[in-house]
């Protein structure tokens, strides 16, 4: 059960100088579904890009269902599926067309049956070409070229960017119903947070090509708080509690992100450093993860200020 | 019966205590009585479109609160109420809650008195659900 | 399976190569047809297919090329070539089949075309002197010259170099084939010269192909 599909090892890329993805050491057990979250450049491409032997890691290496990524077999690369940045399919190619393209390197599972299904569902034109699709049909196509196999591991790179909320819940739904077949595993990257709740019971997070979070979205749920502490005179000089990751100050109050601590602790620390009263609040995932990746030091675009 | 249930993924609430809470609702309501069985694991979330694992874990707490029993190889059923137990925890989660409900009143300006009768007017209300489902 | 790539690969090439066919017949009464072809006929002692020769290295060119962008330069473009490279099939068998689809396309297109004309060219009382074996020869060198044009493109598409002076190396080496022939026009040099430049641009763009970030 805890077998492990995907395993990075020091994963190091550079581009000319910048460095993309930064000694990235990722484990992934099967059976999950996995959002891989990260701000923008944060590298989530490169890495995807790098777990499937399409770019060369600068150092360390990385395996797909125990095969070394730079040298995945066609008969490992059979086994997963890859749905690409913008859904970039042949344009030249119709629907059918690319279905029997498709269906010839992936023969052992290919279902056609639920293909067909699909495109009747989505009710695309079987004979217009990709070409003439919108982006929404075109990512629709996507979907069921990337289900239509049966992949023990899909790998989808940002699916949902740019997609209406009807779509983007058909993508939602179709990894719900892969992850019900038997040891299947999906790791999808995505920017809407409220999308990763949904489906996710596992989440990593990239920062500047750096792993800052690989763990069940339950315990990074539970694990990023928002303090507030309110105090009768200005609040200590230094915070000295376990896990915290940013602390702003204003003249009666702190706000403390922490990463870790229990809610006794927080308790416990409050009353030691004599502040008046505290309260914990309950952040969203979205909220969790902005301060989770935000810089230290950082404030407000516009701060409001009261003249 | 997953319709009902209503996923809001921007909340503070993980998704899983939504789910458990709904249905902790349904039950205090008599909408779920006693031995009815709820959804297959995999039946809900295919419906609510959410991780099975999440409604899995659901149940869980359900079950930890005593709310359902889970049959193995059957599937999960309302428990009979006699059986619940209350331990410290939940009753202190219960009076926490009623403490926003007051401060709310109070700050509406609603007396104490009338905040009695409010909730006298609701619990009637559920009482009356249940004996009425009780007669179907 | 190796089919159905090359059958998809080459669809590209259908358009052209119907097109090369068009043009091709035109050129072929135009080549041909009395009144245009007895000037050139006394002046260069050449057999009048020789004439068609030239039309044939322009479109052999023009083919390559062509052939050359839609393989390897609007995948670039259009980004599709992650979506190519995650299947069943290694690297090698993916430049295989396009380089197999490319070498149908000239042989069907131009060489099919080549062989009718040499054909009718003998046969037809339209010549006095049918036209001699090294014309019909001199023709699949142009086609194969055309297949140098093709691999030197894909060289500047598939190249990563930073500078444009480095990047076009590839379809330069060709011209460089190319010049090289017309300069100094012996036949057994014109195929050396060919044969080279095949060579060197399929081991370098088997390398590349093989080593390239996508």
């Amino acid at each position: 059960m805890t077998e492990t599909v995907l395993q990075t090892q020091a994963l190091t890329k550079y581009y000319g100088s910048t460095l993309a993805v930064d000694h990235l050491n990722l484990k992934i057990p099967q059976g999950c579904i996995c959002g891989f979250v990260g701000r923008n450049g944060a590298g989530k491409t490169t890495a995807i890009k790098l777990m499937l032997g399409l770019l060369k890691p600068t150092a360390g290496s990385s395996r797909l269902l125990g095969c070394d990524s730079q040298q995945l077999l066609p008969a490992i690369r059979q086994r997963i599926g890859y749905v690409t940045e913008g859904h970039r399919l042949f344009r030249w190619m119709s629907i059918n067309e690319l279905q029997k393209f498709q269906r010839a390197f992936f023969p052992k599972q290919w279902d056609d049956k639920f293909f067909a299904d699909m495109i009747e569902y989505f009710n695309l034109p079987k004979k217009r070409k990709i070409k003439h699709l919108s982006n929404g049909e075109r990512a629709q196509v996507s979907l069921a070229l990337a289900l239509a196999p049966n992949p023990e591991l899909l790998i989808m790179d940002d699916p949902t960017l740019g997609l209406d909320a009807a779509i983007r819940r058909q993508f939602l739904e179709g990894m719900i119903e892969l992850i019900m077949r038997q040891g299947r595993t999906v790791l999808f990257s995505s920017h809407i947070l409220g999308d990763v709740e949904r489906v996710s019971d596992r989440i990593v997070v990239i920062d500047k090509g750096v792993l800052r979070a690989n763990c069940s979205l339950e315990e990074f749920r539970a694990a990023v708080k928002k303090v507030i502490l309110s105090f009768t005179d200005s609040p200590p000089a230094d915070v000295d509690i376990e896990g915290l990751l940013h602390c702003r100050r204003s003249e009666k109050e702190l706000e403390l992100i922490l990463v870790g601590p229990a809610d006794e602790q927080i308790t416990q620390w409050a009353k030691k450093s004599g502040a008046q009263n505290h309260q914990i609040v309950k952040m969203n995932l979205e909220d969790q993860f902005i301060e989770f990746t935000a810089p230290p030091n950082h404030r407000r675009l516009f701060q409001w200020e009261e003249k | 019966m997953a319709l009902w249930i209503q996923i809001s993924s921007g909340s503070g609430e993980p998704i899983y205590v939504q789910v458990a809470q709904q249905i902790s609702e349904a039950i205090a309501k008599s909408e779920l009585a006693s031995g009815d069985k709820l959804p297959a694991v995999r039946k809900l979330a295919s419906e609510l479109v959410i991780n099975p694992n999440t409604v899995a874990r659901a149940y869980t707490r359900l079950e930890q609160a005593g709310l359902v029993t889970t049959k193995t190889g059957s599937g999960t059923y309302v428990s009979d109420p006699k059986l619940r137990k209350s331990d410290a925890a939940d009753i202190n989660i219960l009076t926490e809650r009623m403490d926003t409900l007051i401060t709310r009143g109070l700050n509406l300006g609603l007396r104490e008195q009338d905040l009695i009768t409010m909730f006298k007017d609701r619990l009637a209300k559920f009482v009356n659900r249940q004996t009425e489902r009780k007669n179907d | 399976m190796l089919l159905a790539a090359i059958i998809f690969l080459a669809i590209g090439g259908f358009s052209l190569r119907a097109q090369a066919y068009f043009v091709q017949s035109n050129w072929l009464s135009w080549g041909l047809s009395p009144g245009s072809v007895v000037e050139p006929y006394r002046l260069t002692h050449y057999s009048p297919l020789a004439i068609t020769g030239i039309w044939l290295v322009i479109t052999s060119i023009g083919l390559g090329l062509a052939l050359g962008v839609r393989h390897f330069l609007i995948p670039l473009f259009t980004r599709t070539w992650p979506f190519l490279l995650h299947r069943s099939a290694s690297r090698q068998m993916i430049l295989g089949a396009k380089l197999t689809a490319a070498t149908i396309a000239f042989v069907v297109s131009l060489g099919s075309v080549w062989i009718g004309l040499y054909w009718y060219a003998c046969r037809s009382e339209l010549f006095m002197v049918p036209p001699p074996v090294r014309v019909f020869i001199e023709g699949w060198l142009f086609i194969v010259l055309g297949l140098v044009v093709y691999l030197g493109t894909a060289m500047t598409a598939l190249s990563k170099a930073r500078w444009y002076t480095t990047k076009i190396l590839g379809l330069a080496f060709a011209m460089v084939v190319i010049c090289m022939i017309f300069l100094q026009w012996r036949l057994s040099w014109a195929l050396a010269m060919v044969i080279i430049g095949v060579v060197v641009l399929l081991s370098q763009i088997i390398d590349t192909f093989l080593n390239r970030e996508f």
